[in-house]
């Protein structure tokens, strides 16, 4: 009962903080101090012009809280972000911010959002006027960051205060680990000793033999769009092509070891791998714990897989990869090797995600 | 204009602003103001280069140093008012901080300083030039503070250019207005609870002739010359008496007179008659007078004779000495309200045999000792065969009024006495006449007194108060009638009528002038406790409220609407509506999506922040699958919105939201 109580508390606290929160600058303490001080003065002098000069700073208190109110509560703001980012690359979130007010302008508004480090800022927005305004993040390590809150703040007029208003914007922004580290040429077993199910036949591709229509999946070739069959099926399908089975090379990630830097070197040098298969234009495949990335090529793939190995969760009781085809045929990166696969690429436990010091030297 | 620049410009106004409000209050010796108000002027030009501002600074260093040291030696050593030192001290530090190279940090400065001049010139109790400047500051520092607000975050985000237009600067300036509101609505409400120990602050006092312990006859060879000093307004709340020109604010009295000067006795009886027969048997109804005096170098409460009640406004304490005269305790400028009847006793009474209480007659029937003995001859022969003290004194009151008024004071020594003044001149002021009609009344054997204080006065249209000057100071005559007590005669006779300069081609702007004046004391300086009372009495509907000795309303009749009260509601009706306004306005995909999470974690699957649209989908399936393929239509079509870069069109939102009531049925059916 009590526990129920105290979360009903909580959620109703960080409802009324959500809807505006004020933080004090500095100048904004003294202002307030100040203004204690002189009631406290006038209270005990019975002095009307400090009742007098105590009010106005009240005024200035109040009009600062009004006109800021003002300034963020007529603003209806858009995200656009791109869907991933690459560690170290720069992300350009452009936010675009409508003032709906049709009478007052809205100054001096920063944007920001919990987990980025910049802020985006708004000079100027006039009544009923459109603005952009964009911050540049850069990540460091790979995943999926949700983003949820966007806050406006200003401390316009008299940056006397900071208020803040929050806007519920849900959203994520993917970031993909790096696809340049330097690792070497793998070489496993043939992949045509194929085990059972649907891997066994040629690679999902594009340009060769046509296979079938399937829902477009971000990343896709947009030349191959089937409009006709998009058009009767009210979403964009796209054809697919079947290619020789034989060249299409299975990249294994082993998910069982402790989180931390040797994990993020395997997951680069998977990356890495299906980068460099981009580039020879060979299709590949991904198996990373229970996602099977079925064989493909093209940016849409290389995008498919570079998601899943932004999600990939290490934990070390994850079980040995299971490809549907045979082990043999198969890349695996691993942190400590595992036996079975046709290759076995072994970060160690020692590695560094220090690249930058590996190719200067 | 460069942003830093107009910035600079705006604090150093604010700066001149808070100068002349301080010279409102305490005025300034002229050295230190005029310095600052030239570098001040300086500073609306001319900004040094940040060398130069680095080389001023080695100069105004020491000064402060000096000018800190002297107020030190004042306060310790000298123990003299250590306010004056302390303003030149801040009038430096304005000029320096304003002289310096255009840096953020020193604009604050600016605005503590020109602060500081504000809030010391609250310490006395400065005019109508406060008001001004006051209400200039209020809006520079509107514009100001917003200009330097923009000014420091367009730096820090390195921004070049700020869209600030005029019309943007007037609205910033208009809301000066919102803020003068505010404070107004907060000097007005903010209950008065304290009275305060530290009194009402300094005043500077007027130096008035004539209410002093002695005063003389003897002054000789010029002319007394006109004062357009005002020293009281009196309002009358309930009735303005027919005659205001012939009202007497009596001041203080003196019983003793040598030949020259009349003395007030330090050891003088109690000769105040009991309140109760003024009240009981003078006639005329009781006039209330609210009166706001200047602050003089005597400490005297002026009313109309007799007061019954003198009642403090502000923090004063008026007391009643011996004599029956009131003078005050307390710093400031007196405000109170006295009653008074507005006529005497009947002549019939007076004339009736005097029997009863007499004061002293040490004091009250004193002659001086060399007396020329033709003046008591005088006063039989005028009241020869009278046999009532009422018809002796007004047959001498009319006697003397046959003789001249004059200004011009008698031209030797030999000639300013009283005996020259009835038997030779036979012309003076108001001093030789009541001197005169005492001397005689006495000589008669009638206890009387020479009073001082103010006759008549200016009235104001504007504001419909009674303006005094010291042009009005007078002198008169007090009787004593047993039974009955001291009853005014005024044997001066009536001179021109006017003083030069109240036909003066100003005074009329004076007087309008003083009318703002005196509602500024009266509604700011002297603001009080019952003043709010007899606001929200207003307010809340009742008509009147008297502010007299009871402090009991006279009438609890309510008016047939509370407007206060219903401007109060309308105000929070307002209020509530504005922050109804205030919610989040989505766009109505994502108040789906939204409702979406909401219905999902109503459902008892768990929906922490971090929960992404596509991992919602994926909970979604795995606790209950049915749900998920509508879900996931809902989550596509907000994403496609989001993301996608277009809006979703009529057909798409009735799409998404007939998923969403599939999905809120399905979550809500049980397995």
């Amino acid at each position: 009962m009590i526990g129920r109580l105290i979360a009903s508390l909580r959620s109703t606290w960080a409802r009324l903080r959500a809807w505006r929160r004020i933080r004090f600058t500095s100048g904004g303490i003294a202002f307030t101090v100040g203004t204690v001080a002189v009631g406290f003065a006038a209270m005990n002098t019975g002095n009307n012009l400090l009742y007098l000069l105590m009010g106005s700073m009240l005024g200035f208190i109040t009009v600062s809280s009004w006109l800021s109110e003002q300034v963020i509560r007529g603003l209806r703001i858009e995200r656009r972000s791109p869907r991933a980012v690459t560690v170290g690359h720069d992300l350009c979130i452009t936010y675009e911010v409508t003032n709906q007010n049709t009478r007052l302008p809205s100054l001096a508004v920063e944007i920001s959002e919990d987990g980025l480090p910049d802020r985006a800022f708004l000079s100027h927005v006039p009544p009923r006027g459109h603005e952009t305004a964009r911050s540049l993040n850069s990540f460091v390590r790979r995943g999926i960051y949700p983003l949820n809150i966007v806050t406006l703040s200003t401390g316009f007029p008299f940056g006397l205060f900071q208020k803040e208003r929050d806007v519920e914007l849900p959203g994520e922004i993917v970031v993909w680990p790096r696809t340049d580290r330097p690792v070497r040429d793998a070489s496993p077993g043939s992949g045509r000793t194929a085990r059972a199910g649907a891997a066994a036949k040629g690679a999902a591709g594009s340009r060769g033999e046509y296979q079938s229509l399937r829902t477009y999946r971000a990343g896709d070739d947009s030349r191959d769009i089937h409009w006709k069959s998009s058009a009767r099926m009210l979403e964009p399908v796209v054809r697919e092509y079947e290619r020789d089975g034989a060249e299409t090379r299975w990249i294994c990630l082993d998910l069982s070891a402790e989180p931390g830097e040797a994990a993020e070197v395997a997951v680069e040098v998977t990356a890495s791998l299906a980068a460099r298969a981009i580039a020879q234009q060979r299709p590949f495949a991904l198996v990373a714990g229970d996602d099977v990335l079925e064989p493909g090529d093209g940016g849409g793939q290389l995008e498919r897989a570079l998601d899943i190995l932004a999600r990939a969760d290490f934990r070390p009781d994850v079980p040995a990869p299971a490809p549907p085809i045979d082990p043999q045929a198969c890349v695996l990166v691993s942190v400590d090797g595992r036996p079975g696969f046709g290759d076995t690429i072994t970060v160690g436990r020692e590695a560094t995600l220090r690249l930058e010091k590996e190719d200067d030297s | 204009m460069n942003l830093r620049l107009f910035h600079r410009r705006l604090a150093v106004l604010m700066g001149l602003a808070g100068l002349a409000a301080f010279a409102g209050g305490a005025g300034f010796e002229p050295r230190s103001a005029t310095l600052a108000t030239i570098a001040l002027g300086v500073a609306l030009f001319w900004h040094p280069e940040k060398d130069l501002s680095d080389r001023l600074e080695r100069v105004w260093l020491p000064l402060a140093a000096l000018l800190v040291v002297r107020a030190l030696f004042h306060f310790f050593v000298v123990r003299d008012d250590i306010v004056i030192p302390v303003v030149d001290l801040l009038l430096l530090l304005l000029s320096a901080e304003a002289l310096r190279a255009l840096e953020s940090r020193n604009d604050l400065r600016l605005y503590a300083l020109s602060f500081a001049l504000i809030l010391a010139a609250t310490a006395y109790r400065p005019g109508i030039l406060f008001l001004i400047a006051f209400v200039a500051y209020v809006g520079l520092a509107t514009v100001t503070l917003m200009v330097g607000h923009l000014r420091r975050q367009s730096e820090r985000h390195r921004i070049a250019e700020v869209p600030l237009g005029r019309g943007m600067l007037a609205t910033t300036g208009a809301l000066s207005g919102v803020i003068l509101a505010v404070a107004l609505a907060i000097f007005v409400t903010f209950p008065r609870v304290s009275q305060g120990w530290a009194g009402r602050g300094d005043t500077q006092v007027t130096s008035i002739a004539g209410f002093s312990d002695q005063i003389s006859i003897g002054e000789h060879g010029s002319t007394i010359l006109g004062n357009p000093q005002i020293v009281l307004r009196v309002e009358f709340p309930d009735t303005q008496p027919g005659n205001v020109g012939g009202l007497h604010w009596r001041g203080r009295s003196y019983d003793r007179f040598d030949g020259v000067r009349w003395i007030r006795s330090e050891n003088v009886p109690p000769s105040a008659a009991p309140t109760s027969w003024y009240r009981e048997r003078w006639s005329g109804e009781i006039i209330e007078q609210r009166i706001f005096g200047a602050a003089l170098d005597e400490r005297v409460l002026f009313a109309l004779h007799p007061a019954l009640v003198i009642d403090s406004d502000n923090g004063i304490q008026p007391l009643f000495d011996n004599a029956g005269d009131y003078i005050y305790w307390g710093s400031g400028t007196p405000a109170y309200t006295a009653f008074s009847p507005s006529g005497i006793p009947p002549a019939e009474d007076l004339r009736r045999p005097a029997r009863g209480y007499r004061p002293s007659d040490d004091h009250f029937l004193q002659l001086p000792r060399q007396l020329d003995p033709r003046i008591a001859e005088l006063s039989d022969s005028l009241t020869a065969g009278i046999d009532n003290r009422y018809d002796q004194a007004v047959t001498i009151r009319n006697w003397l009024q046959t003789f001249g008024y004059t200004r011009q004071l008698p031209a030797t020594a030999r000639q300013a006495t009283l005996e020259h003044f009835l038997f030779e001149r036979r012309a003076g002021h108001c001093e030789y006449f009541s001197t005169a009609m005492v001397v005689m009344l006495r000589s008669l054997g009638i206890e009387a007194r020479n009073v001082n204080g103010f006759l008549g006065g200016q009235w104001s249209d504007f504001g419909n108060y009674l303006v005094v000057t010291q042009n009005e100071a007078h002198s008169w005559v007090e009787a004593w009638f047993p039974g009955y007590g001291w009853v005014t005669f005024d044997p001066t006779p009536a001179g021109d009528g006017t003083t030069e300069v109240f036909s003066s081609w100003f005074w009329p702007g004076r007087i309008l002038f003083d009318g703002i004046q005196h509602r500024w004391n009266k509604w700011v300086l002297d603001y009080s406790v019952d003043d709010q009372v007899g606001i929200f009495a207003g307010l809340l509907g009742e008509r009147t409220v008297d502010q007299g000795a009871a402090s009991a309303p006279l009438s609890d009749e309510r008016g047939p609407v509370p407007l206060g009260l219903l401007a109060l509601l309308t105000v929070a009706a307002l209020g509530v509506y504005w922050a109804r306004q205030g919610g989040q306005r989505f766009d109505p995909s994502t108040q789906m999506y939204l409702q979406l999470r909401s219905v999902t974690q109503r459902s008892g699957i768990p929906v922490d922040p971090g929960v992404t649209p596509l991992l919602l989908v994926e909970r979604i399936k795995n606790t209950k699958a049915a749900a998920a393929r509508h879900a996931e239509r809902v989550v596509d079509l907000y994403l496609r919105a989001r993301y996608g870069r277009e809006p979703l069109g009529d057909s798409d939102l009735r799409e998404m939201k007939n998923a969403l009531n599939a999905t809120k049925k399905t979550l809500r059916s049980k397995p």
